[in-house]
Parts: C-alpha cells; sequence; structure tokens
C-alpha cells in the first residue's frame, strides 16, 4: 500500500514535471546560438587599453573615482561628472539632454558598458575612455572648467596620489605662464590666454590634463556590467545553470527582438550593441544645432590631440580602429551609437537628444520608421501590434540592472 | 465563369495574405533577401575572368567587433602571380543597407602576387559582400564580389 502510494505520487510529480517542462518555450539550435552571443555569461573581459597604460591600476582608479565625483572641477563648483553620470541612475540621469553649467545637446550616456566601445560619444568623436572624459570638463555646457584650472585643482587636493603615479605635477604658480583659465576650446578669453602659452608650457598642462582623464578612465573600467533576469534565463536555457523562467510575454518579446523586430542586428553581443553607428531616422529637434553625428564625430576624432595616434597616448601605433575609420561616407549622417540595451529600460528618455519620453515611444518609431530629417534611415517599418509592444518592453525590462534602486 | 474567376482570385489572395504572415513570422525576415545558392566560395575567378583571387581571413573563427586582416593571391589566366596591383575594397550588408564598419586598406605581402587587407571588421552577424577592384600594373582591371556569411 505504501510502495503504490510512493509510485502514484512519483507518478504524479513526473506528471508535473513533464508539464512543467512541456511549457517552456523551444529554441532551434540558431536561436539557441543567438541567444548564447547576448548572454553575459559569454562575454570576453573588456578589451585592454594599451593607449592608457594607467587603465588597471588600482591607484589610478581610486584617484580616478575621487575625482569622478568632484564638483570643484566645475566653473560654479557645483558640477561633477556624477552629476550626470548618477550611480543610481545606471550612470546617467532623468533628462533629455545633459544639464552641467548650462544645458548640454545630448543625452547623458551610461558609462559601464563603454568599456566595451571603440568609441565614445553617441557621436563616436573619443576613441577612448580617457579622452572621452577630458571633453566635457572643458564644454561650456558641462563642467565649463579649463584644463589650467584641472591641473590647479589636482595640485591643490590630489597632489600626493597624483604625483605617486605620475611624477611631479608643473608648477604653475607664476600666472603669467599658466593662466588661471586656459584652454584651447574654452570661451574666448580661456582660448586667448591659452594662444599666449608656450607650447612647452602647454605640453605640460596637457601631460597633466589626460593624466586626470587616463585616471577617470581607470575608475570606469572598474565599473562592472552584472548579470540580469535575462542571463539567468539564457544560462538555464543553454544547461550552465538552474532554469529561470520568463514570462509568456517576455519569452515573446525576446522572439521579435530576435525576429520580426530584428533588434539584435544592431543590438548584438552581450552589451546588445555592435558598438557601431546607424541612423535610425531618429527625429531631429527642431530646438538644438544642427547636428550631422557620426559625419562630424569621426573628424572631430581624427583631429583630436588626445587621440590613440597623438602625442598623449601610450600606443601611438596601436590604432586600428582610428587608422581604419569610415570617414565621409554618406551613411554617418545621422549616425549615433548603436546604445548597449543592458539597462535601457531603466534610463528614460531615450535616443541622442532624449527625443522620446518612454520605451512605448521608442517601439513606436521603430515600428513605423519614418525618413530620417538627413541622411538615410537604416530601418523599414516593423509595423508592431499593441500586443507586441507590450511584450518587446517586457523582454527589455528582463535587461534591468538589478542594483538600481528604483526597479522592479 | 465568373464565378471560377472569383474563386481563383480569392485563392490567390488567400496565398498572397500566408506569403506576407509567413514573412511576419520566420525568424530572420530579411533573410528571404538573400539569394539561394549563394556562393561562399573565396577562390573564384574576376567578374569578367581576367584574374583568380583567393582570399583568406587571417583571423579564424572571425570574431565580430574584431579589426583584422585577410590575405589575398591575386593570379593571371595563365596562373602567374600578379604583384605590384591596386586593390580596392569596399562591401557591406545588401539586407540592411549599410557599409562595411571600416575603411579596409590592402598592401602587397612578401610572396609575388600577394597581398594583405588590414583594417577588416564586421559589426553584425549574417551576409556580408566583400568586393575588390583589382588593377594590374599592365592595366588589366577586373572586379569581384566575395559572400562572406557570420
Amino acid at each position: 500500500m505504501t510502495a503504490r502510494r510512493i509510485a502514484a505520487s512519483a507518478a504524479f510529480i513526473g506528471v508535473l514535471a513533464a508539464g512543467a517542462a512541456a511549457s517552456r518555450p523551444v529554441w532551434s539550435s540558431a536561436e539557441r546560438e543567438t541567444l548564447r552571443s547576448l548572454w553575459l555569461g559569454a562575454a570576453e573581459a573588456p578589451p585592454a587599453d594599451p593607449t592608457n597604460r594607467y587603465a588597471d591600476n588600482p591607484a589610478a582608479a581610486a584617484l580616478g573615482q575621487s575625482l569622478f565625483s568632484d564638483t570643484r572641477l566645475s566653473a560654479n563648483g557645483e558640477v561633477s561628472c556624477a552629476s550626470c553620470h548618477q550611480s543610481d541612475h545606471g550612470f546617467t540621469d532623468t533628462l533629455p539632454t545633459g544639464q552641467g553649467v548650462g544645458t548640454g545637446n545630448r543625452r547623458t550616456m551610461p558609462v559601464t558598458p563603454a568599456v566595451y566601445s571603440p568609441w565614445q560619444f553617441w557621436d563616436g568623436r573619443a576613441d577612448s575612455l580617457w579622452a572621452q572624459a577630458l571633453g566635457p570638463v572643458e564644454n561650456p555646457a558641462e563642467h565649463g572648467f579649463t584644463r589650467t584650472e584641472v591641473v590647479r585643482v589636482i595640485a591643490a587636493y590630489y597632489r600626493e596620489p597624483y604625483e605617486a603615479l605620475f611624477g611631479p605635477l608643473p608648477d604653475l604658480s607664476d600666472e603669467a605662464r599658466f593662466p588661471l583659465r586656459a584652454a584651447p576650446g574654452g570661451d574666448d578669453a580661456a582660448k586667448a590666454a591659452w594662444a599666449r602659452m608656450s607650447t612647452e608650457d602647454q605640453t605640460a598642462v596637457n601631460r597633466a590634463y589626460v593624466n586626470f582623464g587616463k585616471s577617470i578612465a581607470a575608475f570606469e573600467r572598474t565599473l562592472t556590467v552584472q548579470p540580469t533576469r535575462f542571463d539567468a534565463y539564457v544560462a538555464g536555457v543553454l544547461g550552465k545553470g538552474p532554469y529561470v523562467s520568463l514570462s509568456s510575454d517576455e519569452i515573446a518579446g525576446l522572439r521579435l527582438f530576435m525576429g520580426k523586430g530584428q533588434c539584435a542586428n544592431c543590438h548584438n553581443g552581450p552589451m546588445l550593441s555592435n558598438h557601431g553607428f546607424a541612423n535610425t531616422g531618429v527625429p531631429a529637434r527642431p530646438d538644438l544645432p544642427a547636428d550631422v553625428g557620426r559625419s562630424a564625430g569621426v573628424r572631430a576624432a581624427l583631429a583630436d590631440p588626445f587621440n590613440c595616434k597623438g602625442a598623449y597616448s601610450d600606443a601611438p601605433k596601436a590604432c586600428d580602429e582610428l587608422e581604419f575609420a569610415v570617414v565621409g561616407s554618406h551613411e554617418q549622417v545621422r549616425a549615433y551609437k548603436v546604445p548597449s540595451l543592458r539597462g535601457a529600460a531603466q534610463r528614460a528618455p531615450y535616443m541622442h537628444a532624449g527625443q522620446f519620453a518612454s520605451l512605448e515611444e521608442v517601439i513606436d518609431h521603430y515600428s513605423r520608421a519614418p525618413q530620417a530629417p538627413d541622411g538615410e534611415s537604416e530601418i523599414r517599418p516593423a509595423n508592431f501590434t499593441l500586443k507586441e509592444r507590450r511584450q518587446i518592453v517586457a523582454f527589455l525590462h528582463t535587461l534591468d540592472d538589478g542594483r538600481a534602486p528604483h526597479e522592479q | 465563369m465568373s464565378m471560377s474567376i472569383s474563386r481563383r482570385s480569392m485563392a490567390a489572395g488567400v496565398l498572397t495574405s500566408a506569403a506576407i504572415l509567413f514573412n511576419v513570422v520566420v525568424a530572420d525576415p530579411a533573410a528571404a533577401a538573400r539569394p539561394k545558392n549563394l556562393n561562399t566560395s573565396l577562390d573564384r575567378l574576376t567578374d569578367q575572368g581576367v584574374f583568380r583571387i583567393s582570399i583568406q581571413s587571417q583571423a579564424q573563427p572571425i570574431r565580430l567587433w574584431r579589426v583584422h586582416q585577410w590575405t589575398v593571391r591575386v593570379t593571371d589566366g595563365q596562373g602567374e602571380p600578379v604583384s605590384g596591383a591596386q586593390l580596392a575594397i569596399d562591401g557591406g550588408m545588401p539586407q540592411h543597407r549599410h557599409g562595411l564598419p571600416t575603411a579596409p586598406r590592402a598592401e602587397p605581402a612578401a610572396a609575388p602576387g600577394d597581398y594583405v587587407i588590414s583594417g577588416m571588421k564586421f559589426s553584425m552577424p549574417g551576409w556580408w559582400e566583400l568586393k575588390l577592384g583589382v588593377t594590374a600594373p599592365d592595366g588589366r582591371a577586373d572586379r569581384i564580389t566575395f559572400n562572406v556569411v557570420l
């Protein structure tokens, strides 16, 4: 009797197990391959940055971390990198465009996935994390600061850790030689002051300014992308972890993402980004200056004295991306960085100038695929149904960063 | 008679709808545009048969997003290596209407008729075209489109 009961229970459990197994989505081998390609578990370590010999130096990262949130590095003493790149918002903010000492023209980008990308900014006008970090500091709308001011802040508050890493700071006490506010790209007074400096003095300031950028980059390289529910699901599908189910809407959204929506064509790989640039017909904001995206960005990167091939790079011969960069292609007009979709559902608004307030608006855009305001859009209308839109949003939430306090 | 015509057009309509539905449902709708029997040989005669060109990625397997090099061998109709040729490289993804993500360049390699293409990169899985224009020092010129499926 007991034995029969056990057998009956075992059979019942067997039926339950079979039922659960039957309800699991079935993926073809090609789909499993795509799932694996998107899985963080298959991601390689972030690429090394030989142009920054301090890239993986813990002392440089510690210095960079302090500098990242130091508001003394701004014209009004209130703006730091962390003002826009907020650690509790996936290192971005909630505004259409960045708000520093003024209002910028571009949406703040998340920092964490950037370590995987050969090009920084929406238009890729910097070719390393350290070159990127030097831009906003002197942008009149962001920190509104100058490099001579940066070096003075470091001399006053960070001399010891800086000199332990990089050697002696230049002596900026002679204000005739080293004006208080001098930068090649700042306001007119700062530019004029910079132009009066000797080349030697400019180089000394540039070196310290670059070391500041390299420290920030070293800190940024310590920020790691964390696995999400999507990664746990794929691990289970691939037999690399316990099975974790996703809801039927999330699964349907994932199928749309890889299939009908063709999202995974560009949002590929473990960052869900091909680190490239595409014109997807995103509308121009009439209140902002004309913006041609990658067209101008690649030229700016090639002209940047802080690029891979420049005098401040630690590996000026290892510059394949810059060396073979496409320049002058019609495809680059209003092409912008394909952003990582990790944590994307938590960081509205969207696109390079915050044109869309919600994911629903983004998906509506891809559904309609309107003509580009300039250049040519690469996308064609996906014509999503209302149900499909809901499902794609549901899937994108499986990429939510569990560390953010406001999610789920 | 008119009845049978209307039935036929109805049937055609159903077929068309089915075709549209199928396009929507398949995993990769754009795949429909990829020619059947795509020639993926990497050792072929150029369009007019002027040269035979063999190409090979130095990176195996080819990984997405990585800048890498390809080796090219150019021979003529007699099987003689063609040195000193100018190679122009172009390409892209016909299904997605974009070109190569980099601007690769070719340089002569050590052996006669050998060249190295530097700066190759692929940013998406799928069907890529790699187009080579070859101009020999004696003025003979031809082109070829290779198909690479990642």
